[in-house]
C-alpha cells in the first residue's frame, strides 16, 4: 500500500497531465458554464443501450476515466431513468428492446430530453434494416439532439453534450 | 468431447443439422416435413440455447427437451415466424400480443424472486437476470438474453464476403479484431491463399492489443464492483492509453475495419515504448493490488465454477482457464515460437479469473514485444474469386474461443453462423451463484465479463 501512496505523491494528479488536450479543456470549461446556468450545476444522464455493438457503452465508460473525468463538470450517469434529465440512447432499437426503451422514457420526470448516441439509432450505421430492427429512434421517441460517430469518441460525446446545451 | 456449436442450414429441399465438436463435425439431414431433432442436452447442457435458437429460427422441434420456451423470440414476437428459413423475407415486423415468459424460479416458504434488467443500473448492455433468493443468499439464477437481437445472421445472407467487413467489425466492439480475423481466415481458405508471416505478425499484434485493452478494463471494474474504486481509476487510465495506441495504429479506437491484406506499417519504436511503459505500470499494479487483504477477502472463494462443471458445460476462454482447463486457440506453433504460454488457475473463483486476466495482460505484452522483433511491414494482394464451400474459422478473442462458419455460394454468403465465446459461458454463469449473496452477483458477472452483443447477434 505504501508504494501506492509514494507513486501518487510523485506523480501528482493525472487530470493535470500536460498531454491533456488544450481544446478539450476549453470545451469542458464551456460545458461547465452551460450546466451551471441551465441545470443548476448537475446534469443527470441515463444511458440506455437499445442494441449496440457495445462500443458506445465502452466510450461512455471511458468518460469516467482520469483523462476525461466527466463528473467534475457536474455530469453524472445515473442508475435509474427516474433520476435522469437526459436519456442517452445508443443502438439499433431492436424489436426486443423497443418496449423497454419506451418504458424507461415514461419513467423519466419532466422536463426530459432524448439524445441519440452513435450512428445506429438514426439508422446511419453499416447495418442493414432487418425485421428485428426498429430504428430510427425518432419513430418511437422525441429526439432532441444527435451525437454522431461509430462509436463517437469520448471527445465527440463531450462536444455533443455541449452542442445540446447550446440549443 | 467438447461441443462447440450446433446449428441448422436451410438447403431449400431439406434442412441440415450441424453439430460441431472439437474433433469432429456431424451432419444430419432433416426433412422439411415436420422436422425434428434429438436433444443433446443430457450430455451437453449448454446445447439448450443452441436448440432453443434452432426452434425459434427454423421452427424445428426438439424431442426430449426439458425446456420448450422461446429463446430469441420474446414476449411480443409474433408466433410461428421462423426468420432463418430461406422463404422468410420480411423487412418489417409488427408487435404481436404479449405472451408471458415463464421464468425458472424456486418456490417455497419465504423464497422470493428478484428481477434485474433488461436495462441495468450502470452503463452496460441490456439483459435480464432472474434470481430466486433465500434472504441474501442466491438459490438460483436464470440468465435471459437476446434483447439485442439484430438478426445479423439473416442480414449477411446474400452479401459478398468483401462487403460484410464493416458489419462483422461491429458485431461486438470489444472483440472486433477477433471477428475480423475469423473473416480473414475464411477468405484466405476460400481463395486458397496463405498469409505471409509479416501480416500474420501484424494481425497477431493487434489481437493482443485488443486483449490488453479488454483485460485492463476488467482489471479495473472487478475491484470496483468490490468497492475498491482506485483500481478502476488506475486501470481505466491504462486502458484509455492503450485504446489511443489502437487509434494511432489503426485509425480507430476499437480497430474497426482495420484487418485487411494491406499492411498498416506499425511503428516499431512507438510500440516498444508503449510496451515498456505498460509493463512497468502492470508490475506496479500487481504489486499493489495483491497486497490488499480486504479485496482478496471478496475475491477468494466467490463465484466458484469447478473444473468438472466447466468441462460439463463446455466452457471456453478466461472462464475455462480460471477453472483449470488449459485451452486456448493461440496454443499453436506460431504463437509458441513467440513465447506464448497458456495461463491457468485452479480455484475457479473471481480471484482466479482476475489472476488469469492479469497474467494474460503480461503474457500479451511479452508476446507483442517478441512479435515486433520479427515484424516486417509487408502486405499481400488477395484474389477476389472465392471457391464455393463451407468454411470454419476459430480465433481466441479476449473472451475466449470464437467460432465462425460461412457457407459461400457463387461469391455470396449462403449461411453465416457465429458462436461467440459468451454464448457458451453465459449458460454456465448460473452455476457460480449458489452459496453466494446477491451483492456478489455484479462481481461474479464482471469477473466473467461476457459480451451481450456477440451473444445476441
Amino acid at each position: 500500500m505504501i508504494k501506492f501512496w509514494l507513486k501518487r505523491a510523485n506523480e501528482g494528479i493525472l487530470t493535470q497531465n500536460p498531454e491533456f488536450d488544450q481544446t478539450l479543456e476549453e470545451i469542458k470549461k464551456e460545458l461547465q458554464g452551460h450546466i451551471k446556468r441551465k441545470f443548476a450545476g448537475s446534469l443527470a444522464i441515463r444511458m440506455v443501450d437499445s442494441g449496440s455493438c457495445n462500443g458506445c457503452e465502452a466510450e461512455c465508460n471511458a468518460l469516467s476515466n482520469p483523462y476525461y473525468d466527466l463528473e467534475r463538470l457536474g455530469i453524472y450517469f445515473v442508475a435509474s431513468p427516474r433520476h435522469a434529465d437526459i436519456m442517452l440512447l445508443s443502438g439499433l432499437v431492436t424489436f426486443n428492446m423497443t418496449p423497454h426503451i419506451k418504458d424507461a422514457y415514461e419513467q423519466m420526470p419532466h422536463p426530459k430530453w432524448v439524445i441519440t448516441l452513435g450512428d445506429c439509432p438514426v439508422m446511419e450505421s453499416v447495418f442493414d434494416k432487418t425485421f428485428a430492427i426498429k430504428a430510427p429512434a425518432k419513430d418511437h421517441l422525441p429526439i432532441a439532439y444527435h451525437i454522431q460517430g461509430c462509436p463517437p469518441s469520448p471527445e465527440d460525446i463531450i462536444r455533443g453534450l455541449l452542442g445540446f446545451l447550446k440549443l | 468431447m467438447r461441443i462447440i456449436a450446433r446449428y441448422v442450414k436451410d438447403l431449400r429441399s431439406h434442412f441440415e443439422l450441424l453439430t460441431i465438436y472439437d474433433r469432429e463435425v456431424i451432419k444430419e439431414k432433416l426433412s422439411k416435413d415436420n422436422p425434428m431433432i434429438q436433444t443433446l442436452t443430457k450430455s451437453h447442457p449448454s446445447c439448450i440455447w443452441f436448440e432453443r435458437k434452432i426452434r425459434d429460427d427454423f421452427g424445428i422441434k426438439v424431442s426430449d427437451s426439458f425446456d420448450n420456451r422461446r429463446l430469441i423470440h420474446q414476449e411480443r414476437f409474433p408466433k410461428n415466424i421462423h426468420p432463418m428459413r430461406k422463404d422468410f423475407a420480411q423487412k418489417e415486423m409488427d408487435f404481436s400480443d404479449y405472451i408471458p415468459y415463464k421464468y425458472e424460479a424456486i418456490q417455497g416458504d419465504s423464497v422470493f424472486e428478484v428481477a434485474v434488467g433488461p436495462i441495468h443500473a450502470g452503463i452496460i448492455e441490456p439483459g435480464h437476470f432472474h434470481f430466486s433468493q433465500a434472504g441474501e443468499n442466491m438459490l438460483h439464477q436464470e440468465v435471459r438474453h437476446f434483447y439485442k437481437y439484430r438478426a445479423i445472421e439473416k442480414m449477411l445472407e446474400g452479401k459478398s464476403l468483401f462487403e460484410v467487413h464493416p458489419i462483422i467489425s461491429r458485431i461486438s466492439a470489444n472483440e472486433s479484431i477477433a471477428y475480423q480475423l475469423a473473416l480473414r481466415d475464411i477468405i484466405l481458405e476460400a481463395s486458397e491463399m496463405t498469409l505471409p508471416d509479416s501480416l500474420k505478425i501484424e494481425h497477431a499484434i493487434l489481437l493482443e492489443l485488443e486483449r490488453i485493452i479488454h483485460h485492463l478494463t476488467d482489471l479495473g471494474f472487478i475491484p470496483n464492483d468490490a468497492g475498491f474504486a482506485s483500481a478502476l481509476a488506475f486501470c481505466s487510465k491504462l486502458s484509455e492509453e492503450s485504446r489511443r495506441v489502437m487509434q494511432t495504429l489503426t485509425q480507430h479506437r476499437f480497430g474497426f475495419d482495420s484487418i485487411g491484406f494491406e499492411t498498416l506499417t506499425l511503428d516499431h519504436g512507438y510500440l516498444q515504448d508503449f510496451i515498456a511503459k505498460l509493463q512497468k505500470e502492470i508490475t506496479f499494479f500487481e504489486d499493489w493490488i495483491m497486497d490488499i487483504p480486504s479485496l482478496w477477502d471478496r475475491f477468494d472463494g466467490t463465484g466458484i465454477l469447478s473444473k468438472e462443471k466447466a468441462l460439463k458445460y463446455d466452457c471456453v476462454g478466461v472462464v475455462a482457464r480460471a477453472s483449470g482447463i488449459a485451452m486456448d486457440r493461440r496454443d499453436t506453433p506460431f504463437y509458441q515460437k513467440y513465447g506464448f504460454k497458456i495461463s491457468t488457475q485452479q480455484s475457479g473463483d473471481v480471484a482466479a479469473r482476475f489472476k488469469v486476466r492479469l497474467n494474460e495482460v503480461k503474457g500479451s505484452l511479452a508476446l507483442i514485444d517478441n512479435l515486433l522483433k520479427a515484424y516486417q511491414p509487408k502486405g499481400m494482394v488477395c484474389k477476389e474469386v472465392l471457391n464455393d464451400g463451407e468454411y470454419f474459422a476459430f480465433v481466441e478473442s479476449s473472451l475466449g474461443e470464437l467460432f465462425m462458419s460461412i457457407e459461400i455460394k457463387e461469391n455470396q454468403i449462403e449461411r453465416f453462423f457465429v458462436r461467440d465465446p459468451s454464448f457458451i459461458n453465459w449458460q454456465a454463469l448460473h452455476l457460480m451463484m449458489p452459496g453466494n449473496i446477491i451483492a456478489d452477483f455484479p462481481l461474479i458477472n464482471k469477473s466473467c465479463d461476457l459480451s451481450y452483443a456477440g451473444n445476441d447477434l
